[in-house]
């Protein structure tokens, strides 16, 4: 009996530790997410032990004094009372400062950079990438506004940048999940709310959509596709994915492509399109 | 029709089960003597003066009475919301949509929410305490005999009001047979805007079943807290001269604590109900984005959910600190600490209801303070594990079925409450928010350690109940299955949130397909453990070995042998002098 009782937790304390080594496994892919991991790889340093020594101390307490024939009446002990909870209480402040650094970070806690405490499209500072996300029952669009072009393909974002992403709903709240970016912000109708994040490697991330918003919810899926700068400023001038944008905004993609101000000469861009575009093309249909 | 089929089975059973009961306690006269020459062993059930079979139980205003009601009806609606849950994680099987559609699937989980939460662990505990909570304070009844039967009665149309939708299905399938109109029964499908009922989503889905749903959580709302009131009156008012606050057992306190909860968050929950069932229907806007804003029905909703999740717990809670001691021949260690702590918890409750809402984008300052909160509150929580563990050593450890319910709760609630410290981390809640992980977190705390600690409350109690004994062995099996296949049906949730699974999902991208078949096949271990535990219920009431001695748990020996187990004590000698006289008289002749 007892060694079906052991079997399970130490069952349970393997998956704890498969959680411990879980997430790290996941490269790194921008800023927030390095940041948002480590705190989480901080915090399982400390649970683990912990999780695994409450556990260890309730076996050993079972196995030593089950049948136990001298049961001692129970005694008082005020110290170890006020010890446990002091104990406690720290280990829940370092909880508390950790996180709290994290939250800090501009990266992770977006604070609306206007005196009206409004976030509003437009107002990310001239090197950040800025794209609108709208989300509906149950799609996505994604605007440029900088390059004219919007899609409802998937996000596409230049790796190692400074992203800003305004997220607005036009029925129900959703919410646009990137795991493997670290990003989670819900969205509320008539309104816009700012993810803020900075990439780093290049990669492709699923989008979820983390807020029950009707029958199409677990479908609501999308992509993030981070790609390196040429192959990003290809794309919009393409007008973002061929398959939406050719006819409505391929005209407007000359004049608004210069004006991206990463100040990168739009000549030269323009002579590595057409490989640069061949090869997403391709990926993304698959 | 498809997902109507299994729940419309499981309460017809459950009803057959109730019949079965009724017909069982009630018809037997007390005095014969059948059985094989046993006296009818109905300790619990004084009969004396009361009328008989159904009208019995349809009238009865005895607190042990109500008590077994609730506690069948809770049972009932556990099994119902059971059956969800095996629905849920059967079409969890496969990544595509194998059984249910995905409407079906969000209705699925609605109702599984709906029922589990607010039709089984309150009114279960609500029963529990009814039966035993007047005999631990020495008092005859609660003090408002009546209110607490209207209370139970409103649960069971309540039940049915939120569950309609699939009644109505069946019963408007059913009557399109004959030439009468059914379009109106048509009309209402389950509801599936999940137990949160945000809007947008809640105002803009036409279902009339909605509102049908919503009136009928209202109901359950106003029973909740008439049960509640009665118990605070009861605690007050109704405690035997030598039971100062000092001497009020665990299990009261923590009633009275989860009381003074439903008074503040129930009306509450009530009062929104009613502005969003005014927004759906009258044209208000509440909560609409051009009045109050969909932020407002969050918070409004939050405030109560947050102690609502307390609510569900600390009778567990309550129930873990009153056995242990008895169950491992010890006083509770530090008894005042979990007091204080169940108070702290109480109040606590109340200031951390955003940390639900951490990624709507409030304030950055308002996330700092919420955090700080929900680490305060995981304080008194885990001085519980401690006291507990403190509790046991150089104890008597008897491993009996309801001591390994309470282990299973002590080393559940060690992964339970621990995962519950990350999602109070900020920014990892951005990441595990609306993720498996939160289904996991919370699951392993509302199946390992409140179900847990009423199937060891049903075990500890079982003889004043029926004046038998369960089948220990099998027993011993239900609750080490309950406890084993909690983690592995949850513990693969919190990695599935991890790798980034959201929850309320009925189709899922391919490779989290092997962690969801673990899952799924934890639950059919859980599902495996209910019907073990059914049946030895079942059927030791009905034939289980007669209990004679009053002092089943041993708890002469460290003067633990409570008020409850001393009136059995007596109803066991009153039958044993009834018994003589029969076999002195001719009273045993059929
Ligand atoms: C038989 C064991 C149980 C199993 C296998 C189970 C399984 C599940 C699963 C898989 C979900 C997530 C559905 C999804 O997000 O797609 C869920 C949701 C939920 N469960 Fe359970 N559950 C069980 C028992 C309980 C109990 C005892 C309670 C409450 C006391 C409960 C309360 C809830 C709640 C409140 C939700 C959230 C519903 C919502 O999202 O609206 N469950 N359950
Ligand atoms: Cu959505
Ligand atoms: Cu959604």
């Amino acid at each position: 009996m007892r060694s079906v009782r052991r079997a399970s937790v130490v069952t349970a304390l393997l998956a704890l530790f498969a959680l411990a080594t879980g997430p790290s496994v996941v490269a790194a892919s921008s800023v927030t997410e390095q940041l948002i991991s480590r705190l989480n790889r901080q915090l399982l340093y400390m649970a683990v032990p912990i999780a695994v020594l409450v556990e260890v101390i309730l076996l050993y307490t079972v196995w030593r004094f089950h049948d136990n024939d001298e049961p001692s009446p129970t005694r008082e002990n005020r110290q170890l009372e006020i010890t446990w909870t002091i104990a406690t209480a720290l280990v829940l402040l370092f909880v508390g400062t950790a996180s709290f650094h994290v939250l800090a970070h501009p990266m992770v806690t977006s604070t609306p950079e206007t005196a009206h405490g409004d976030y509003q499209p437009g107002e990310a500072p001239d090197d950040a990438v800025e794209v609108q996300v709208t989300t509906e029952q149950w799609a996505y669009t994604f605007d440029y506004p900088d390059a004219n072009v919007t899609t409802s393909e998937e996000l596409v974002i230049p790796a190692n940048r400074t992203v800003y992403l305004y997220v607005t709903s036009e029925d129900v709240i959703h919410s646009v999940h990137v795991p493997e970016l670290g990003l989670k912000q819900d969205a509320f109708p008539d309104q816009y709310q700012l993810i803020r994040t900075q990439t780093t490697g290049t990669g492709e991330y699923r989008m979820y959509c983390a807020e029950l918003c009707g029958t199409g919810h677990a479908e609501m899926l999308s992509t993030v596709r981070v790609v390196e700068q040429q192959e990003y400023e290809a794309w919009l001038e393409q007008g973002g994915s061929n398959a939406t944008a050719n006819g409505t905004a391929s005209g407007d993609t000359a004049p608004s492509g210069s004006n991206s101000t990463d100040g990168t000469p739009t000549g030269d861009s323009n002579a590595t399109n057409a490989t640069a575009t061949a090869e997403p093309t391709a990926g993304g249909d698959a | 029709m498809f997902e109507t089929i299994p729940g419309i089975a499981i309460s017809a059973a459950v009803l057959l089960l109730l019949v079965a009961f009724f017909r069982l306690r009630g018809d037997a006269p007390a005095e014969s003597v059948s059985d094989g020459g046993y006296v009818p062993a109905r300790a619990g059930l004084t009969t004396h003066g009361k009328p008989t079979g159904l009208t019995r139980w349809l009238t009865t205003v005895d607190h042990k009475d109500i008590g077994l009601l609730y506690i069948l009806f809770g049972t009932g609606a556990a099994l119902w919301g059971a059956t969800d849950a095996m629905m849920i994680r059967t079409e969890l099987i496969v990544p595509e949509t194998a059984i249910w559609g995905l409407e079906t699937y969000n209705a699925v989980f609605t109702t599984h929410g709906f029922t589990m939460l607010f039709f089984f662990v309150t009114p279960v505990f609500t029963g529990i305490a009814n039966y035993v909570l007047p005999m631990l304070l020495g008092a005859d009844d609660l003090a408002f005999p009546r209110v607490n039967a209207i209370a139970f009665w409103l649960l069971p149309p309540s039940l049915l009001l939120v569950r309609g939708g699939l009644i109505t299905e069946v019963a408007g399938k059913v009557l399109a047979v004959l030439p009468v109109p059914v379009g109106a029964l048509l009309a209402l499908e389950p509801v599936g805007v999940g137990w949160t009922m945000y809007t947008p989503l809640s105002t803009a889905t036409a279902n009339q079943q909605i509102d049908v749903a919503l009136l009928g959580l209202h109901l359950s709302g106003i029973a909740t807290t008439m049960a509640a009131l009665n118990f605070i009156v009861t605690i007050f008012t109704e405690r035997a001269d030598d039971i100062g606050w000092n001497k009020l057992d665990i299990f009261s306190w923590n009633i009275l604590v989860m009381s003074g909860l439903v008074i503040f968050a129930f009306p509450l929950l009530g009062s929104a109900l009613v502005l969003l069932l005014l927004d759906r229907n009258f044209g208000t806007t509440f909560f609409a984005v051009e009045g109050g804003g969909p932020i407002l029905w969050q918070h409004l909703f939050w405030f109560f959910g947050h102690p609502e999740v307390y609510i569900l717990v600390l009778p567990a809670f309550g129930l873990t600190s009153f056995m242990l001691p008895k169950l491992v021949g010890r006083r509770l260690f530090g008894f005042r600490f979990i007091v204080y702590s169940t108070i702290a918890i109480g109040v606590l409750s109340f200031g951390v209801w955003a940390h639900h809402m951490f990624t709507t984008g409030m304030d950055p300052r308002m996330r700092a303070s919420f955090m700080a909160i929900s680490l305060a509150i995981a304080i008194p929580s885990a001085i519980k594990e401690f006291n507990w563990i403190a509790t046991m050593w150089n104890g008597r450890l008897r491993l009996t079925a309801p001591l390994l319910c309470i282990l299973g709760i002590m080393s559940t609630f060690v992964i339970g409450g621990i995962t519950g410290v990350f999602l109070a981390a900020v920014p990892v809640d951005f990441v595990l928010h609306d993720t498996h992980y939160v289904v996991g977190h919370f699951h392993l705390i509302v199946v390992g350690v409140i179900p847990l600690s009423m199937v060891a409350a049903s075990y500890y109690w079982f003889p004043i109940i029926t004046g038998r004994m369960f089948n220990r062995r099998l027993a011993k099996a239900q609750a080490l299955l309950l406890a084993v296949g909690t983690v592995f049906t949850f513990v693969p949730l919190l990695i599935l949130g991890y790798l980034g699974m959201p929850r309320r999902y009925g189709v899922y991208p391919a490779e989290f397909t092997t962690l969801n078949q673990a899952a799924s096949l934890g639950a059919f271990v859980l599902a495996l453990s209910v019907v073990l535990w059914l049946v030895n219920m079942v059927q030791s009431a009905r034939v289980g070995p007669v209990v004679e001695d009053a002092d089943v748990w041993n708890l002469k020996e460290t003067g633990q042998f409570t008020r409850e187990w001393q009136w059995f004590e007596e109803q066991l000698e009153d039958r044993q002098a009834e018994l003589s006289r029969g076999t002195d008289g001719s009273a045993t002749s059929d």
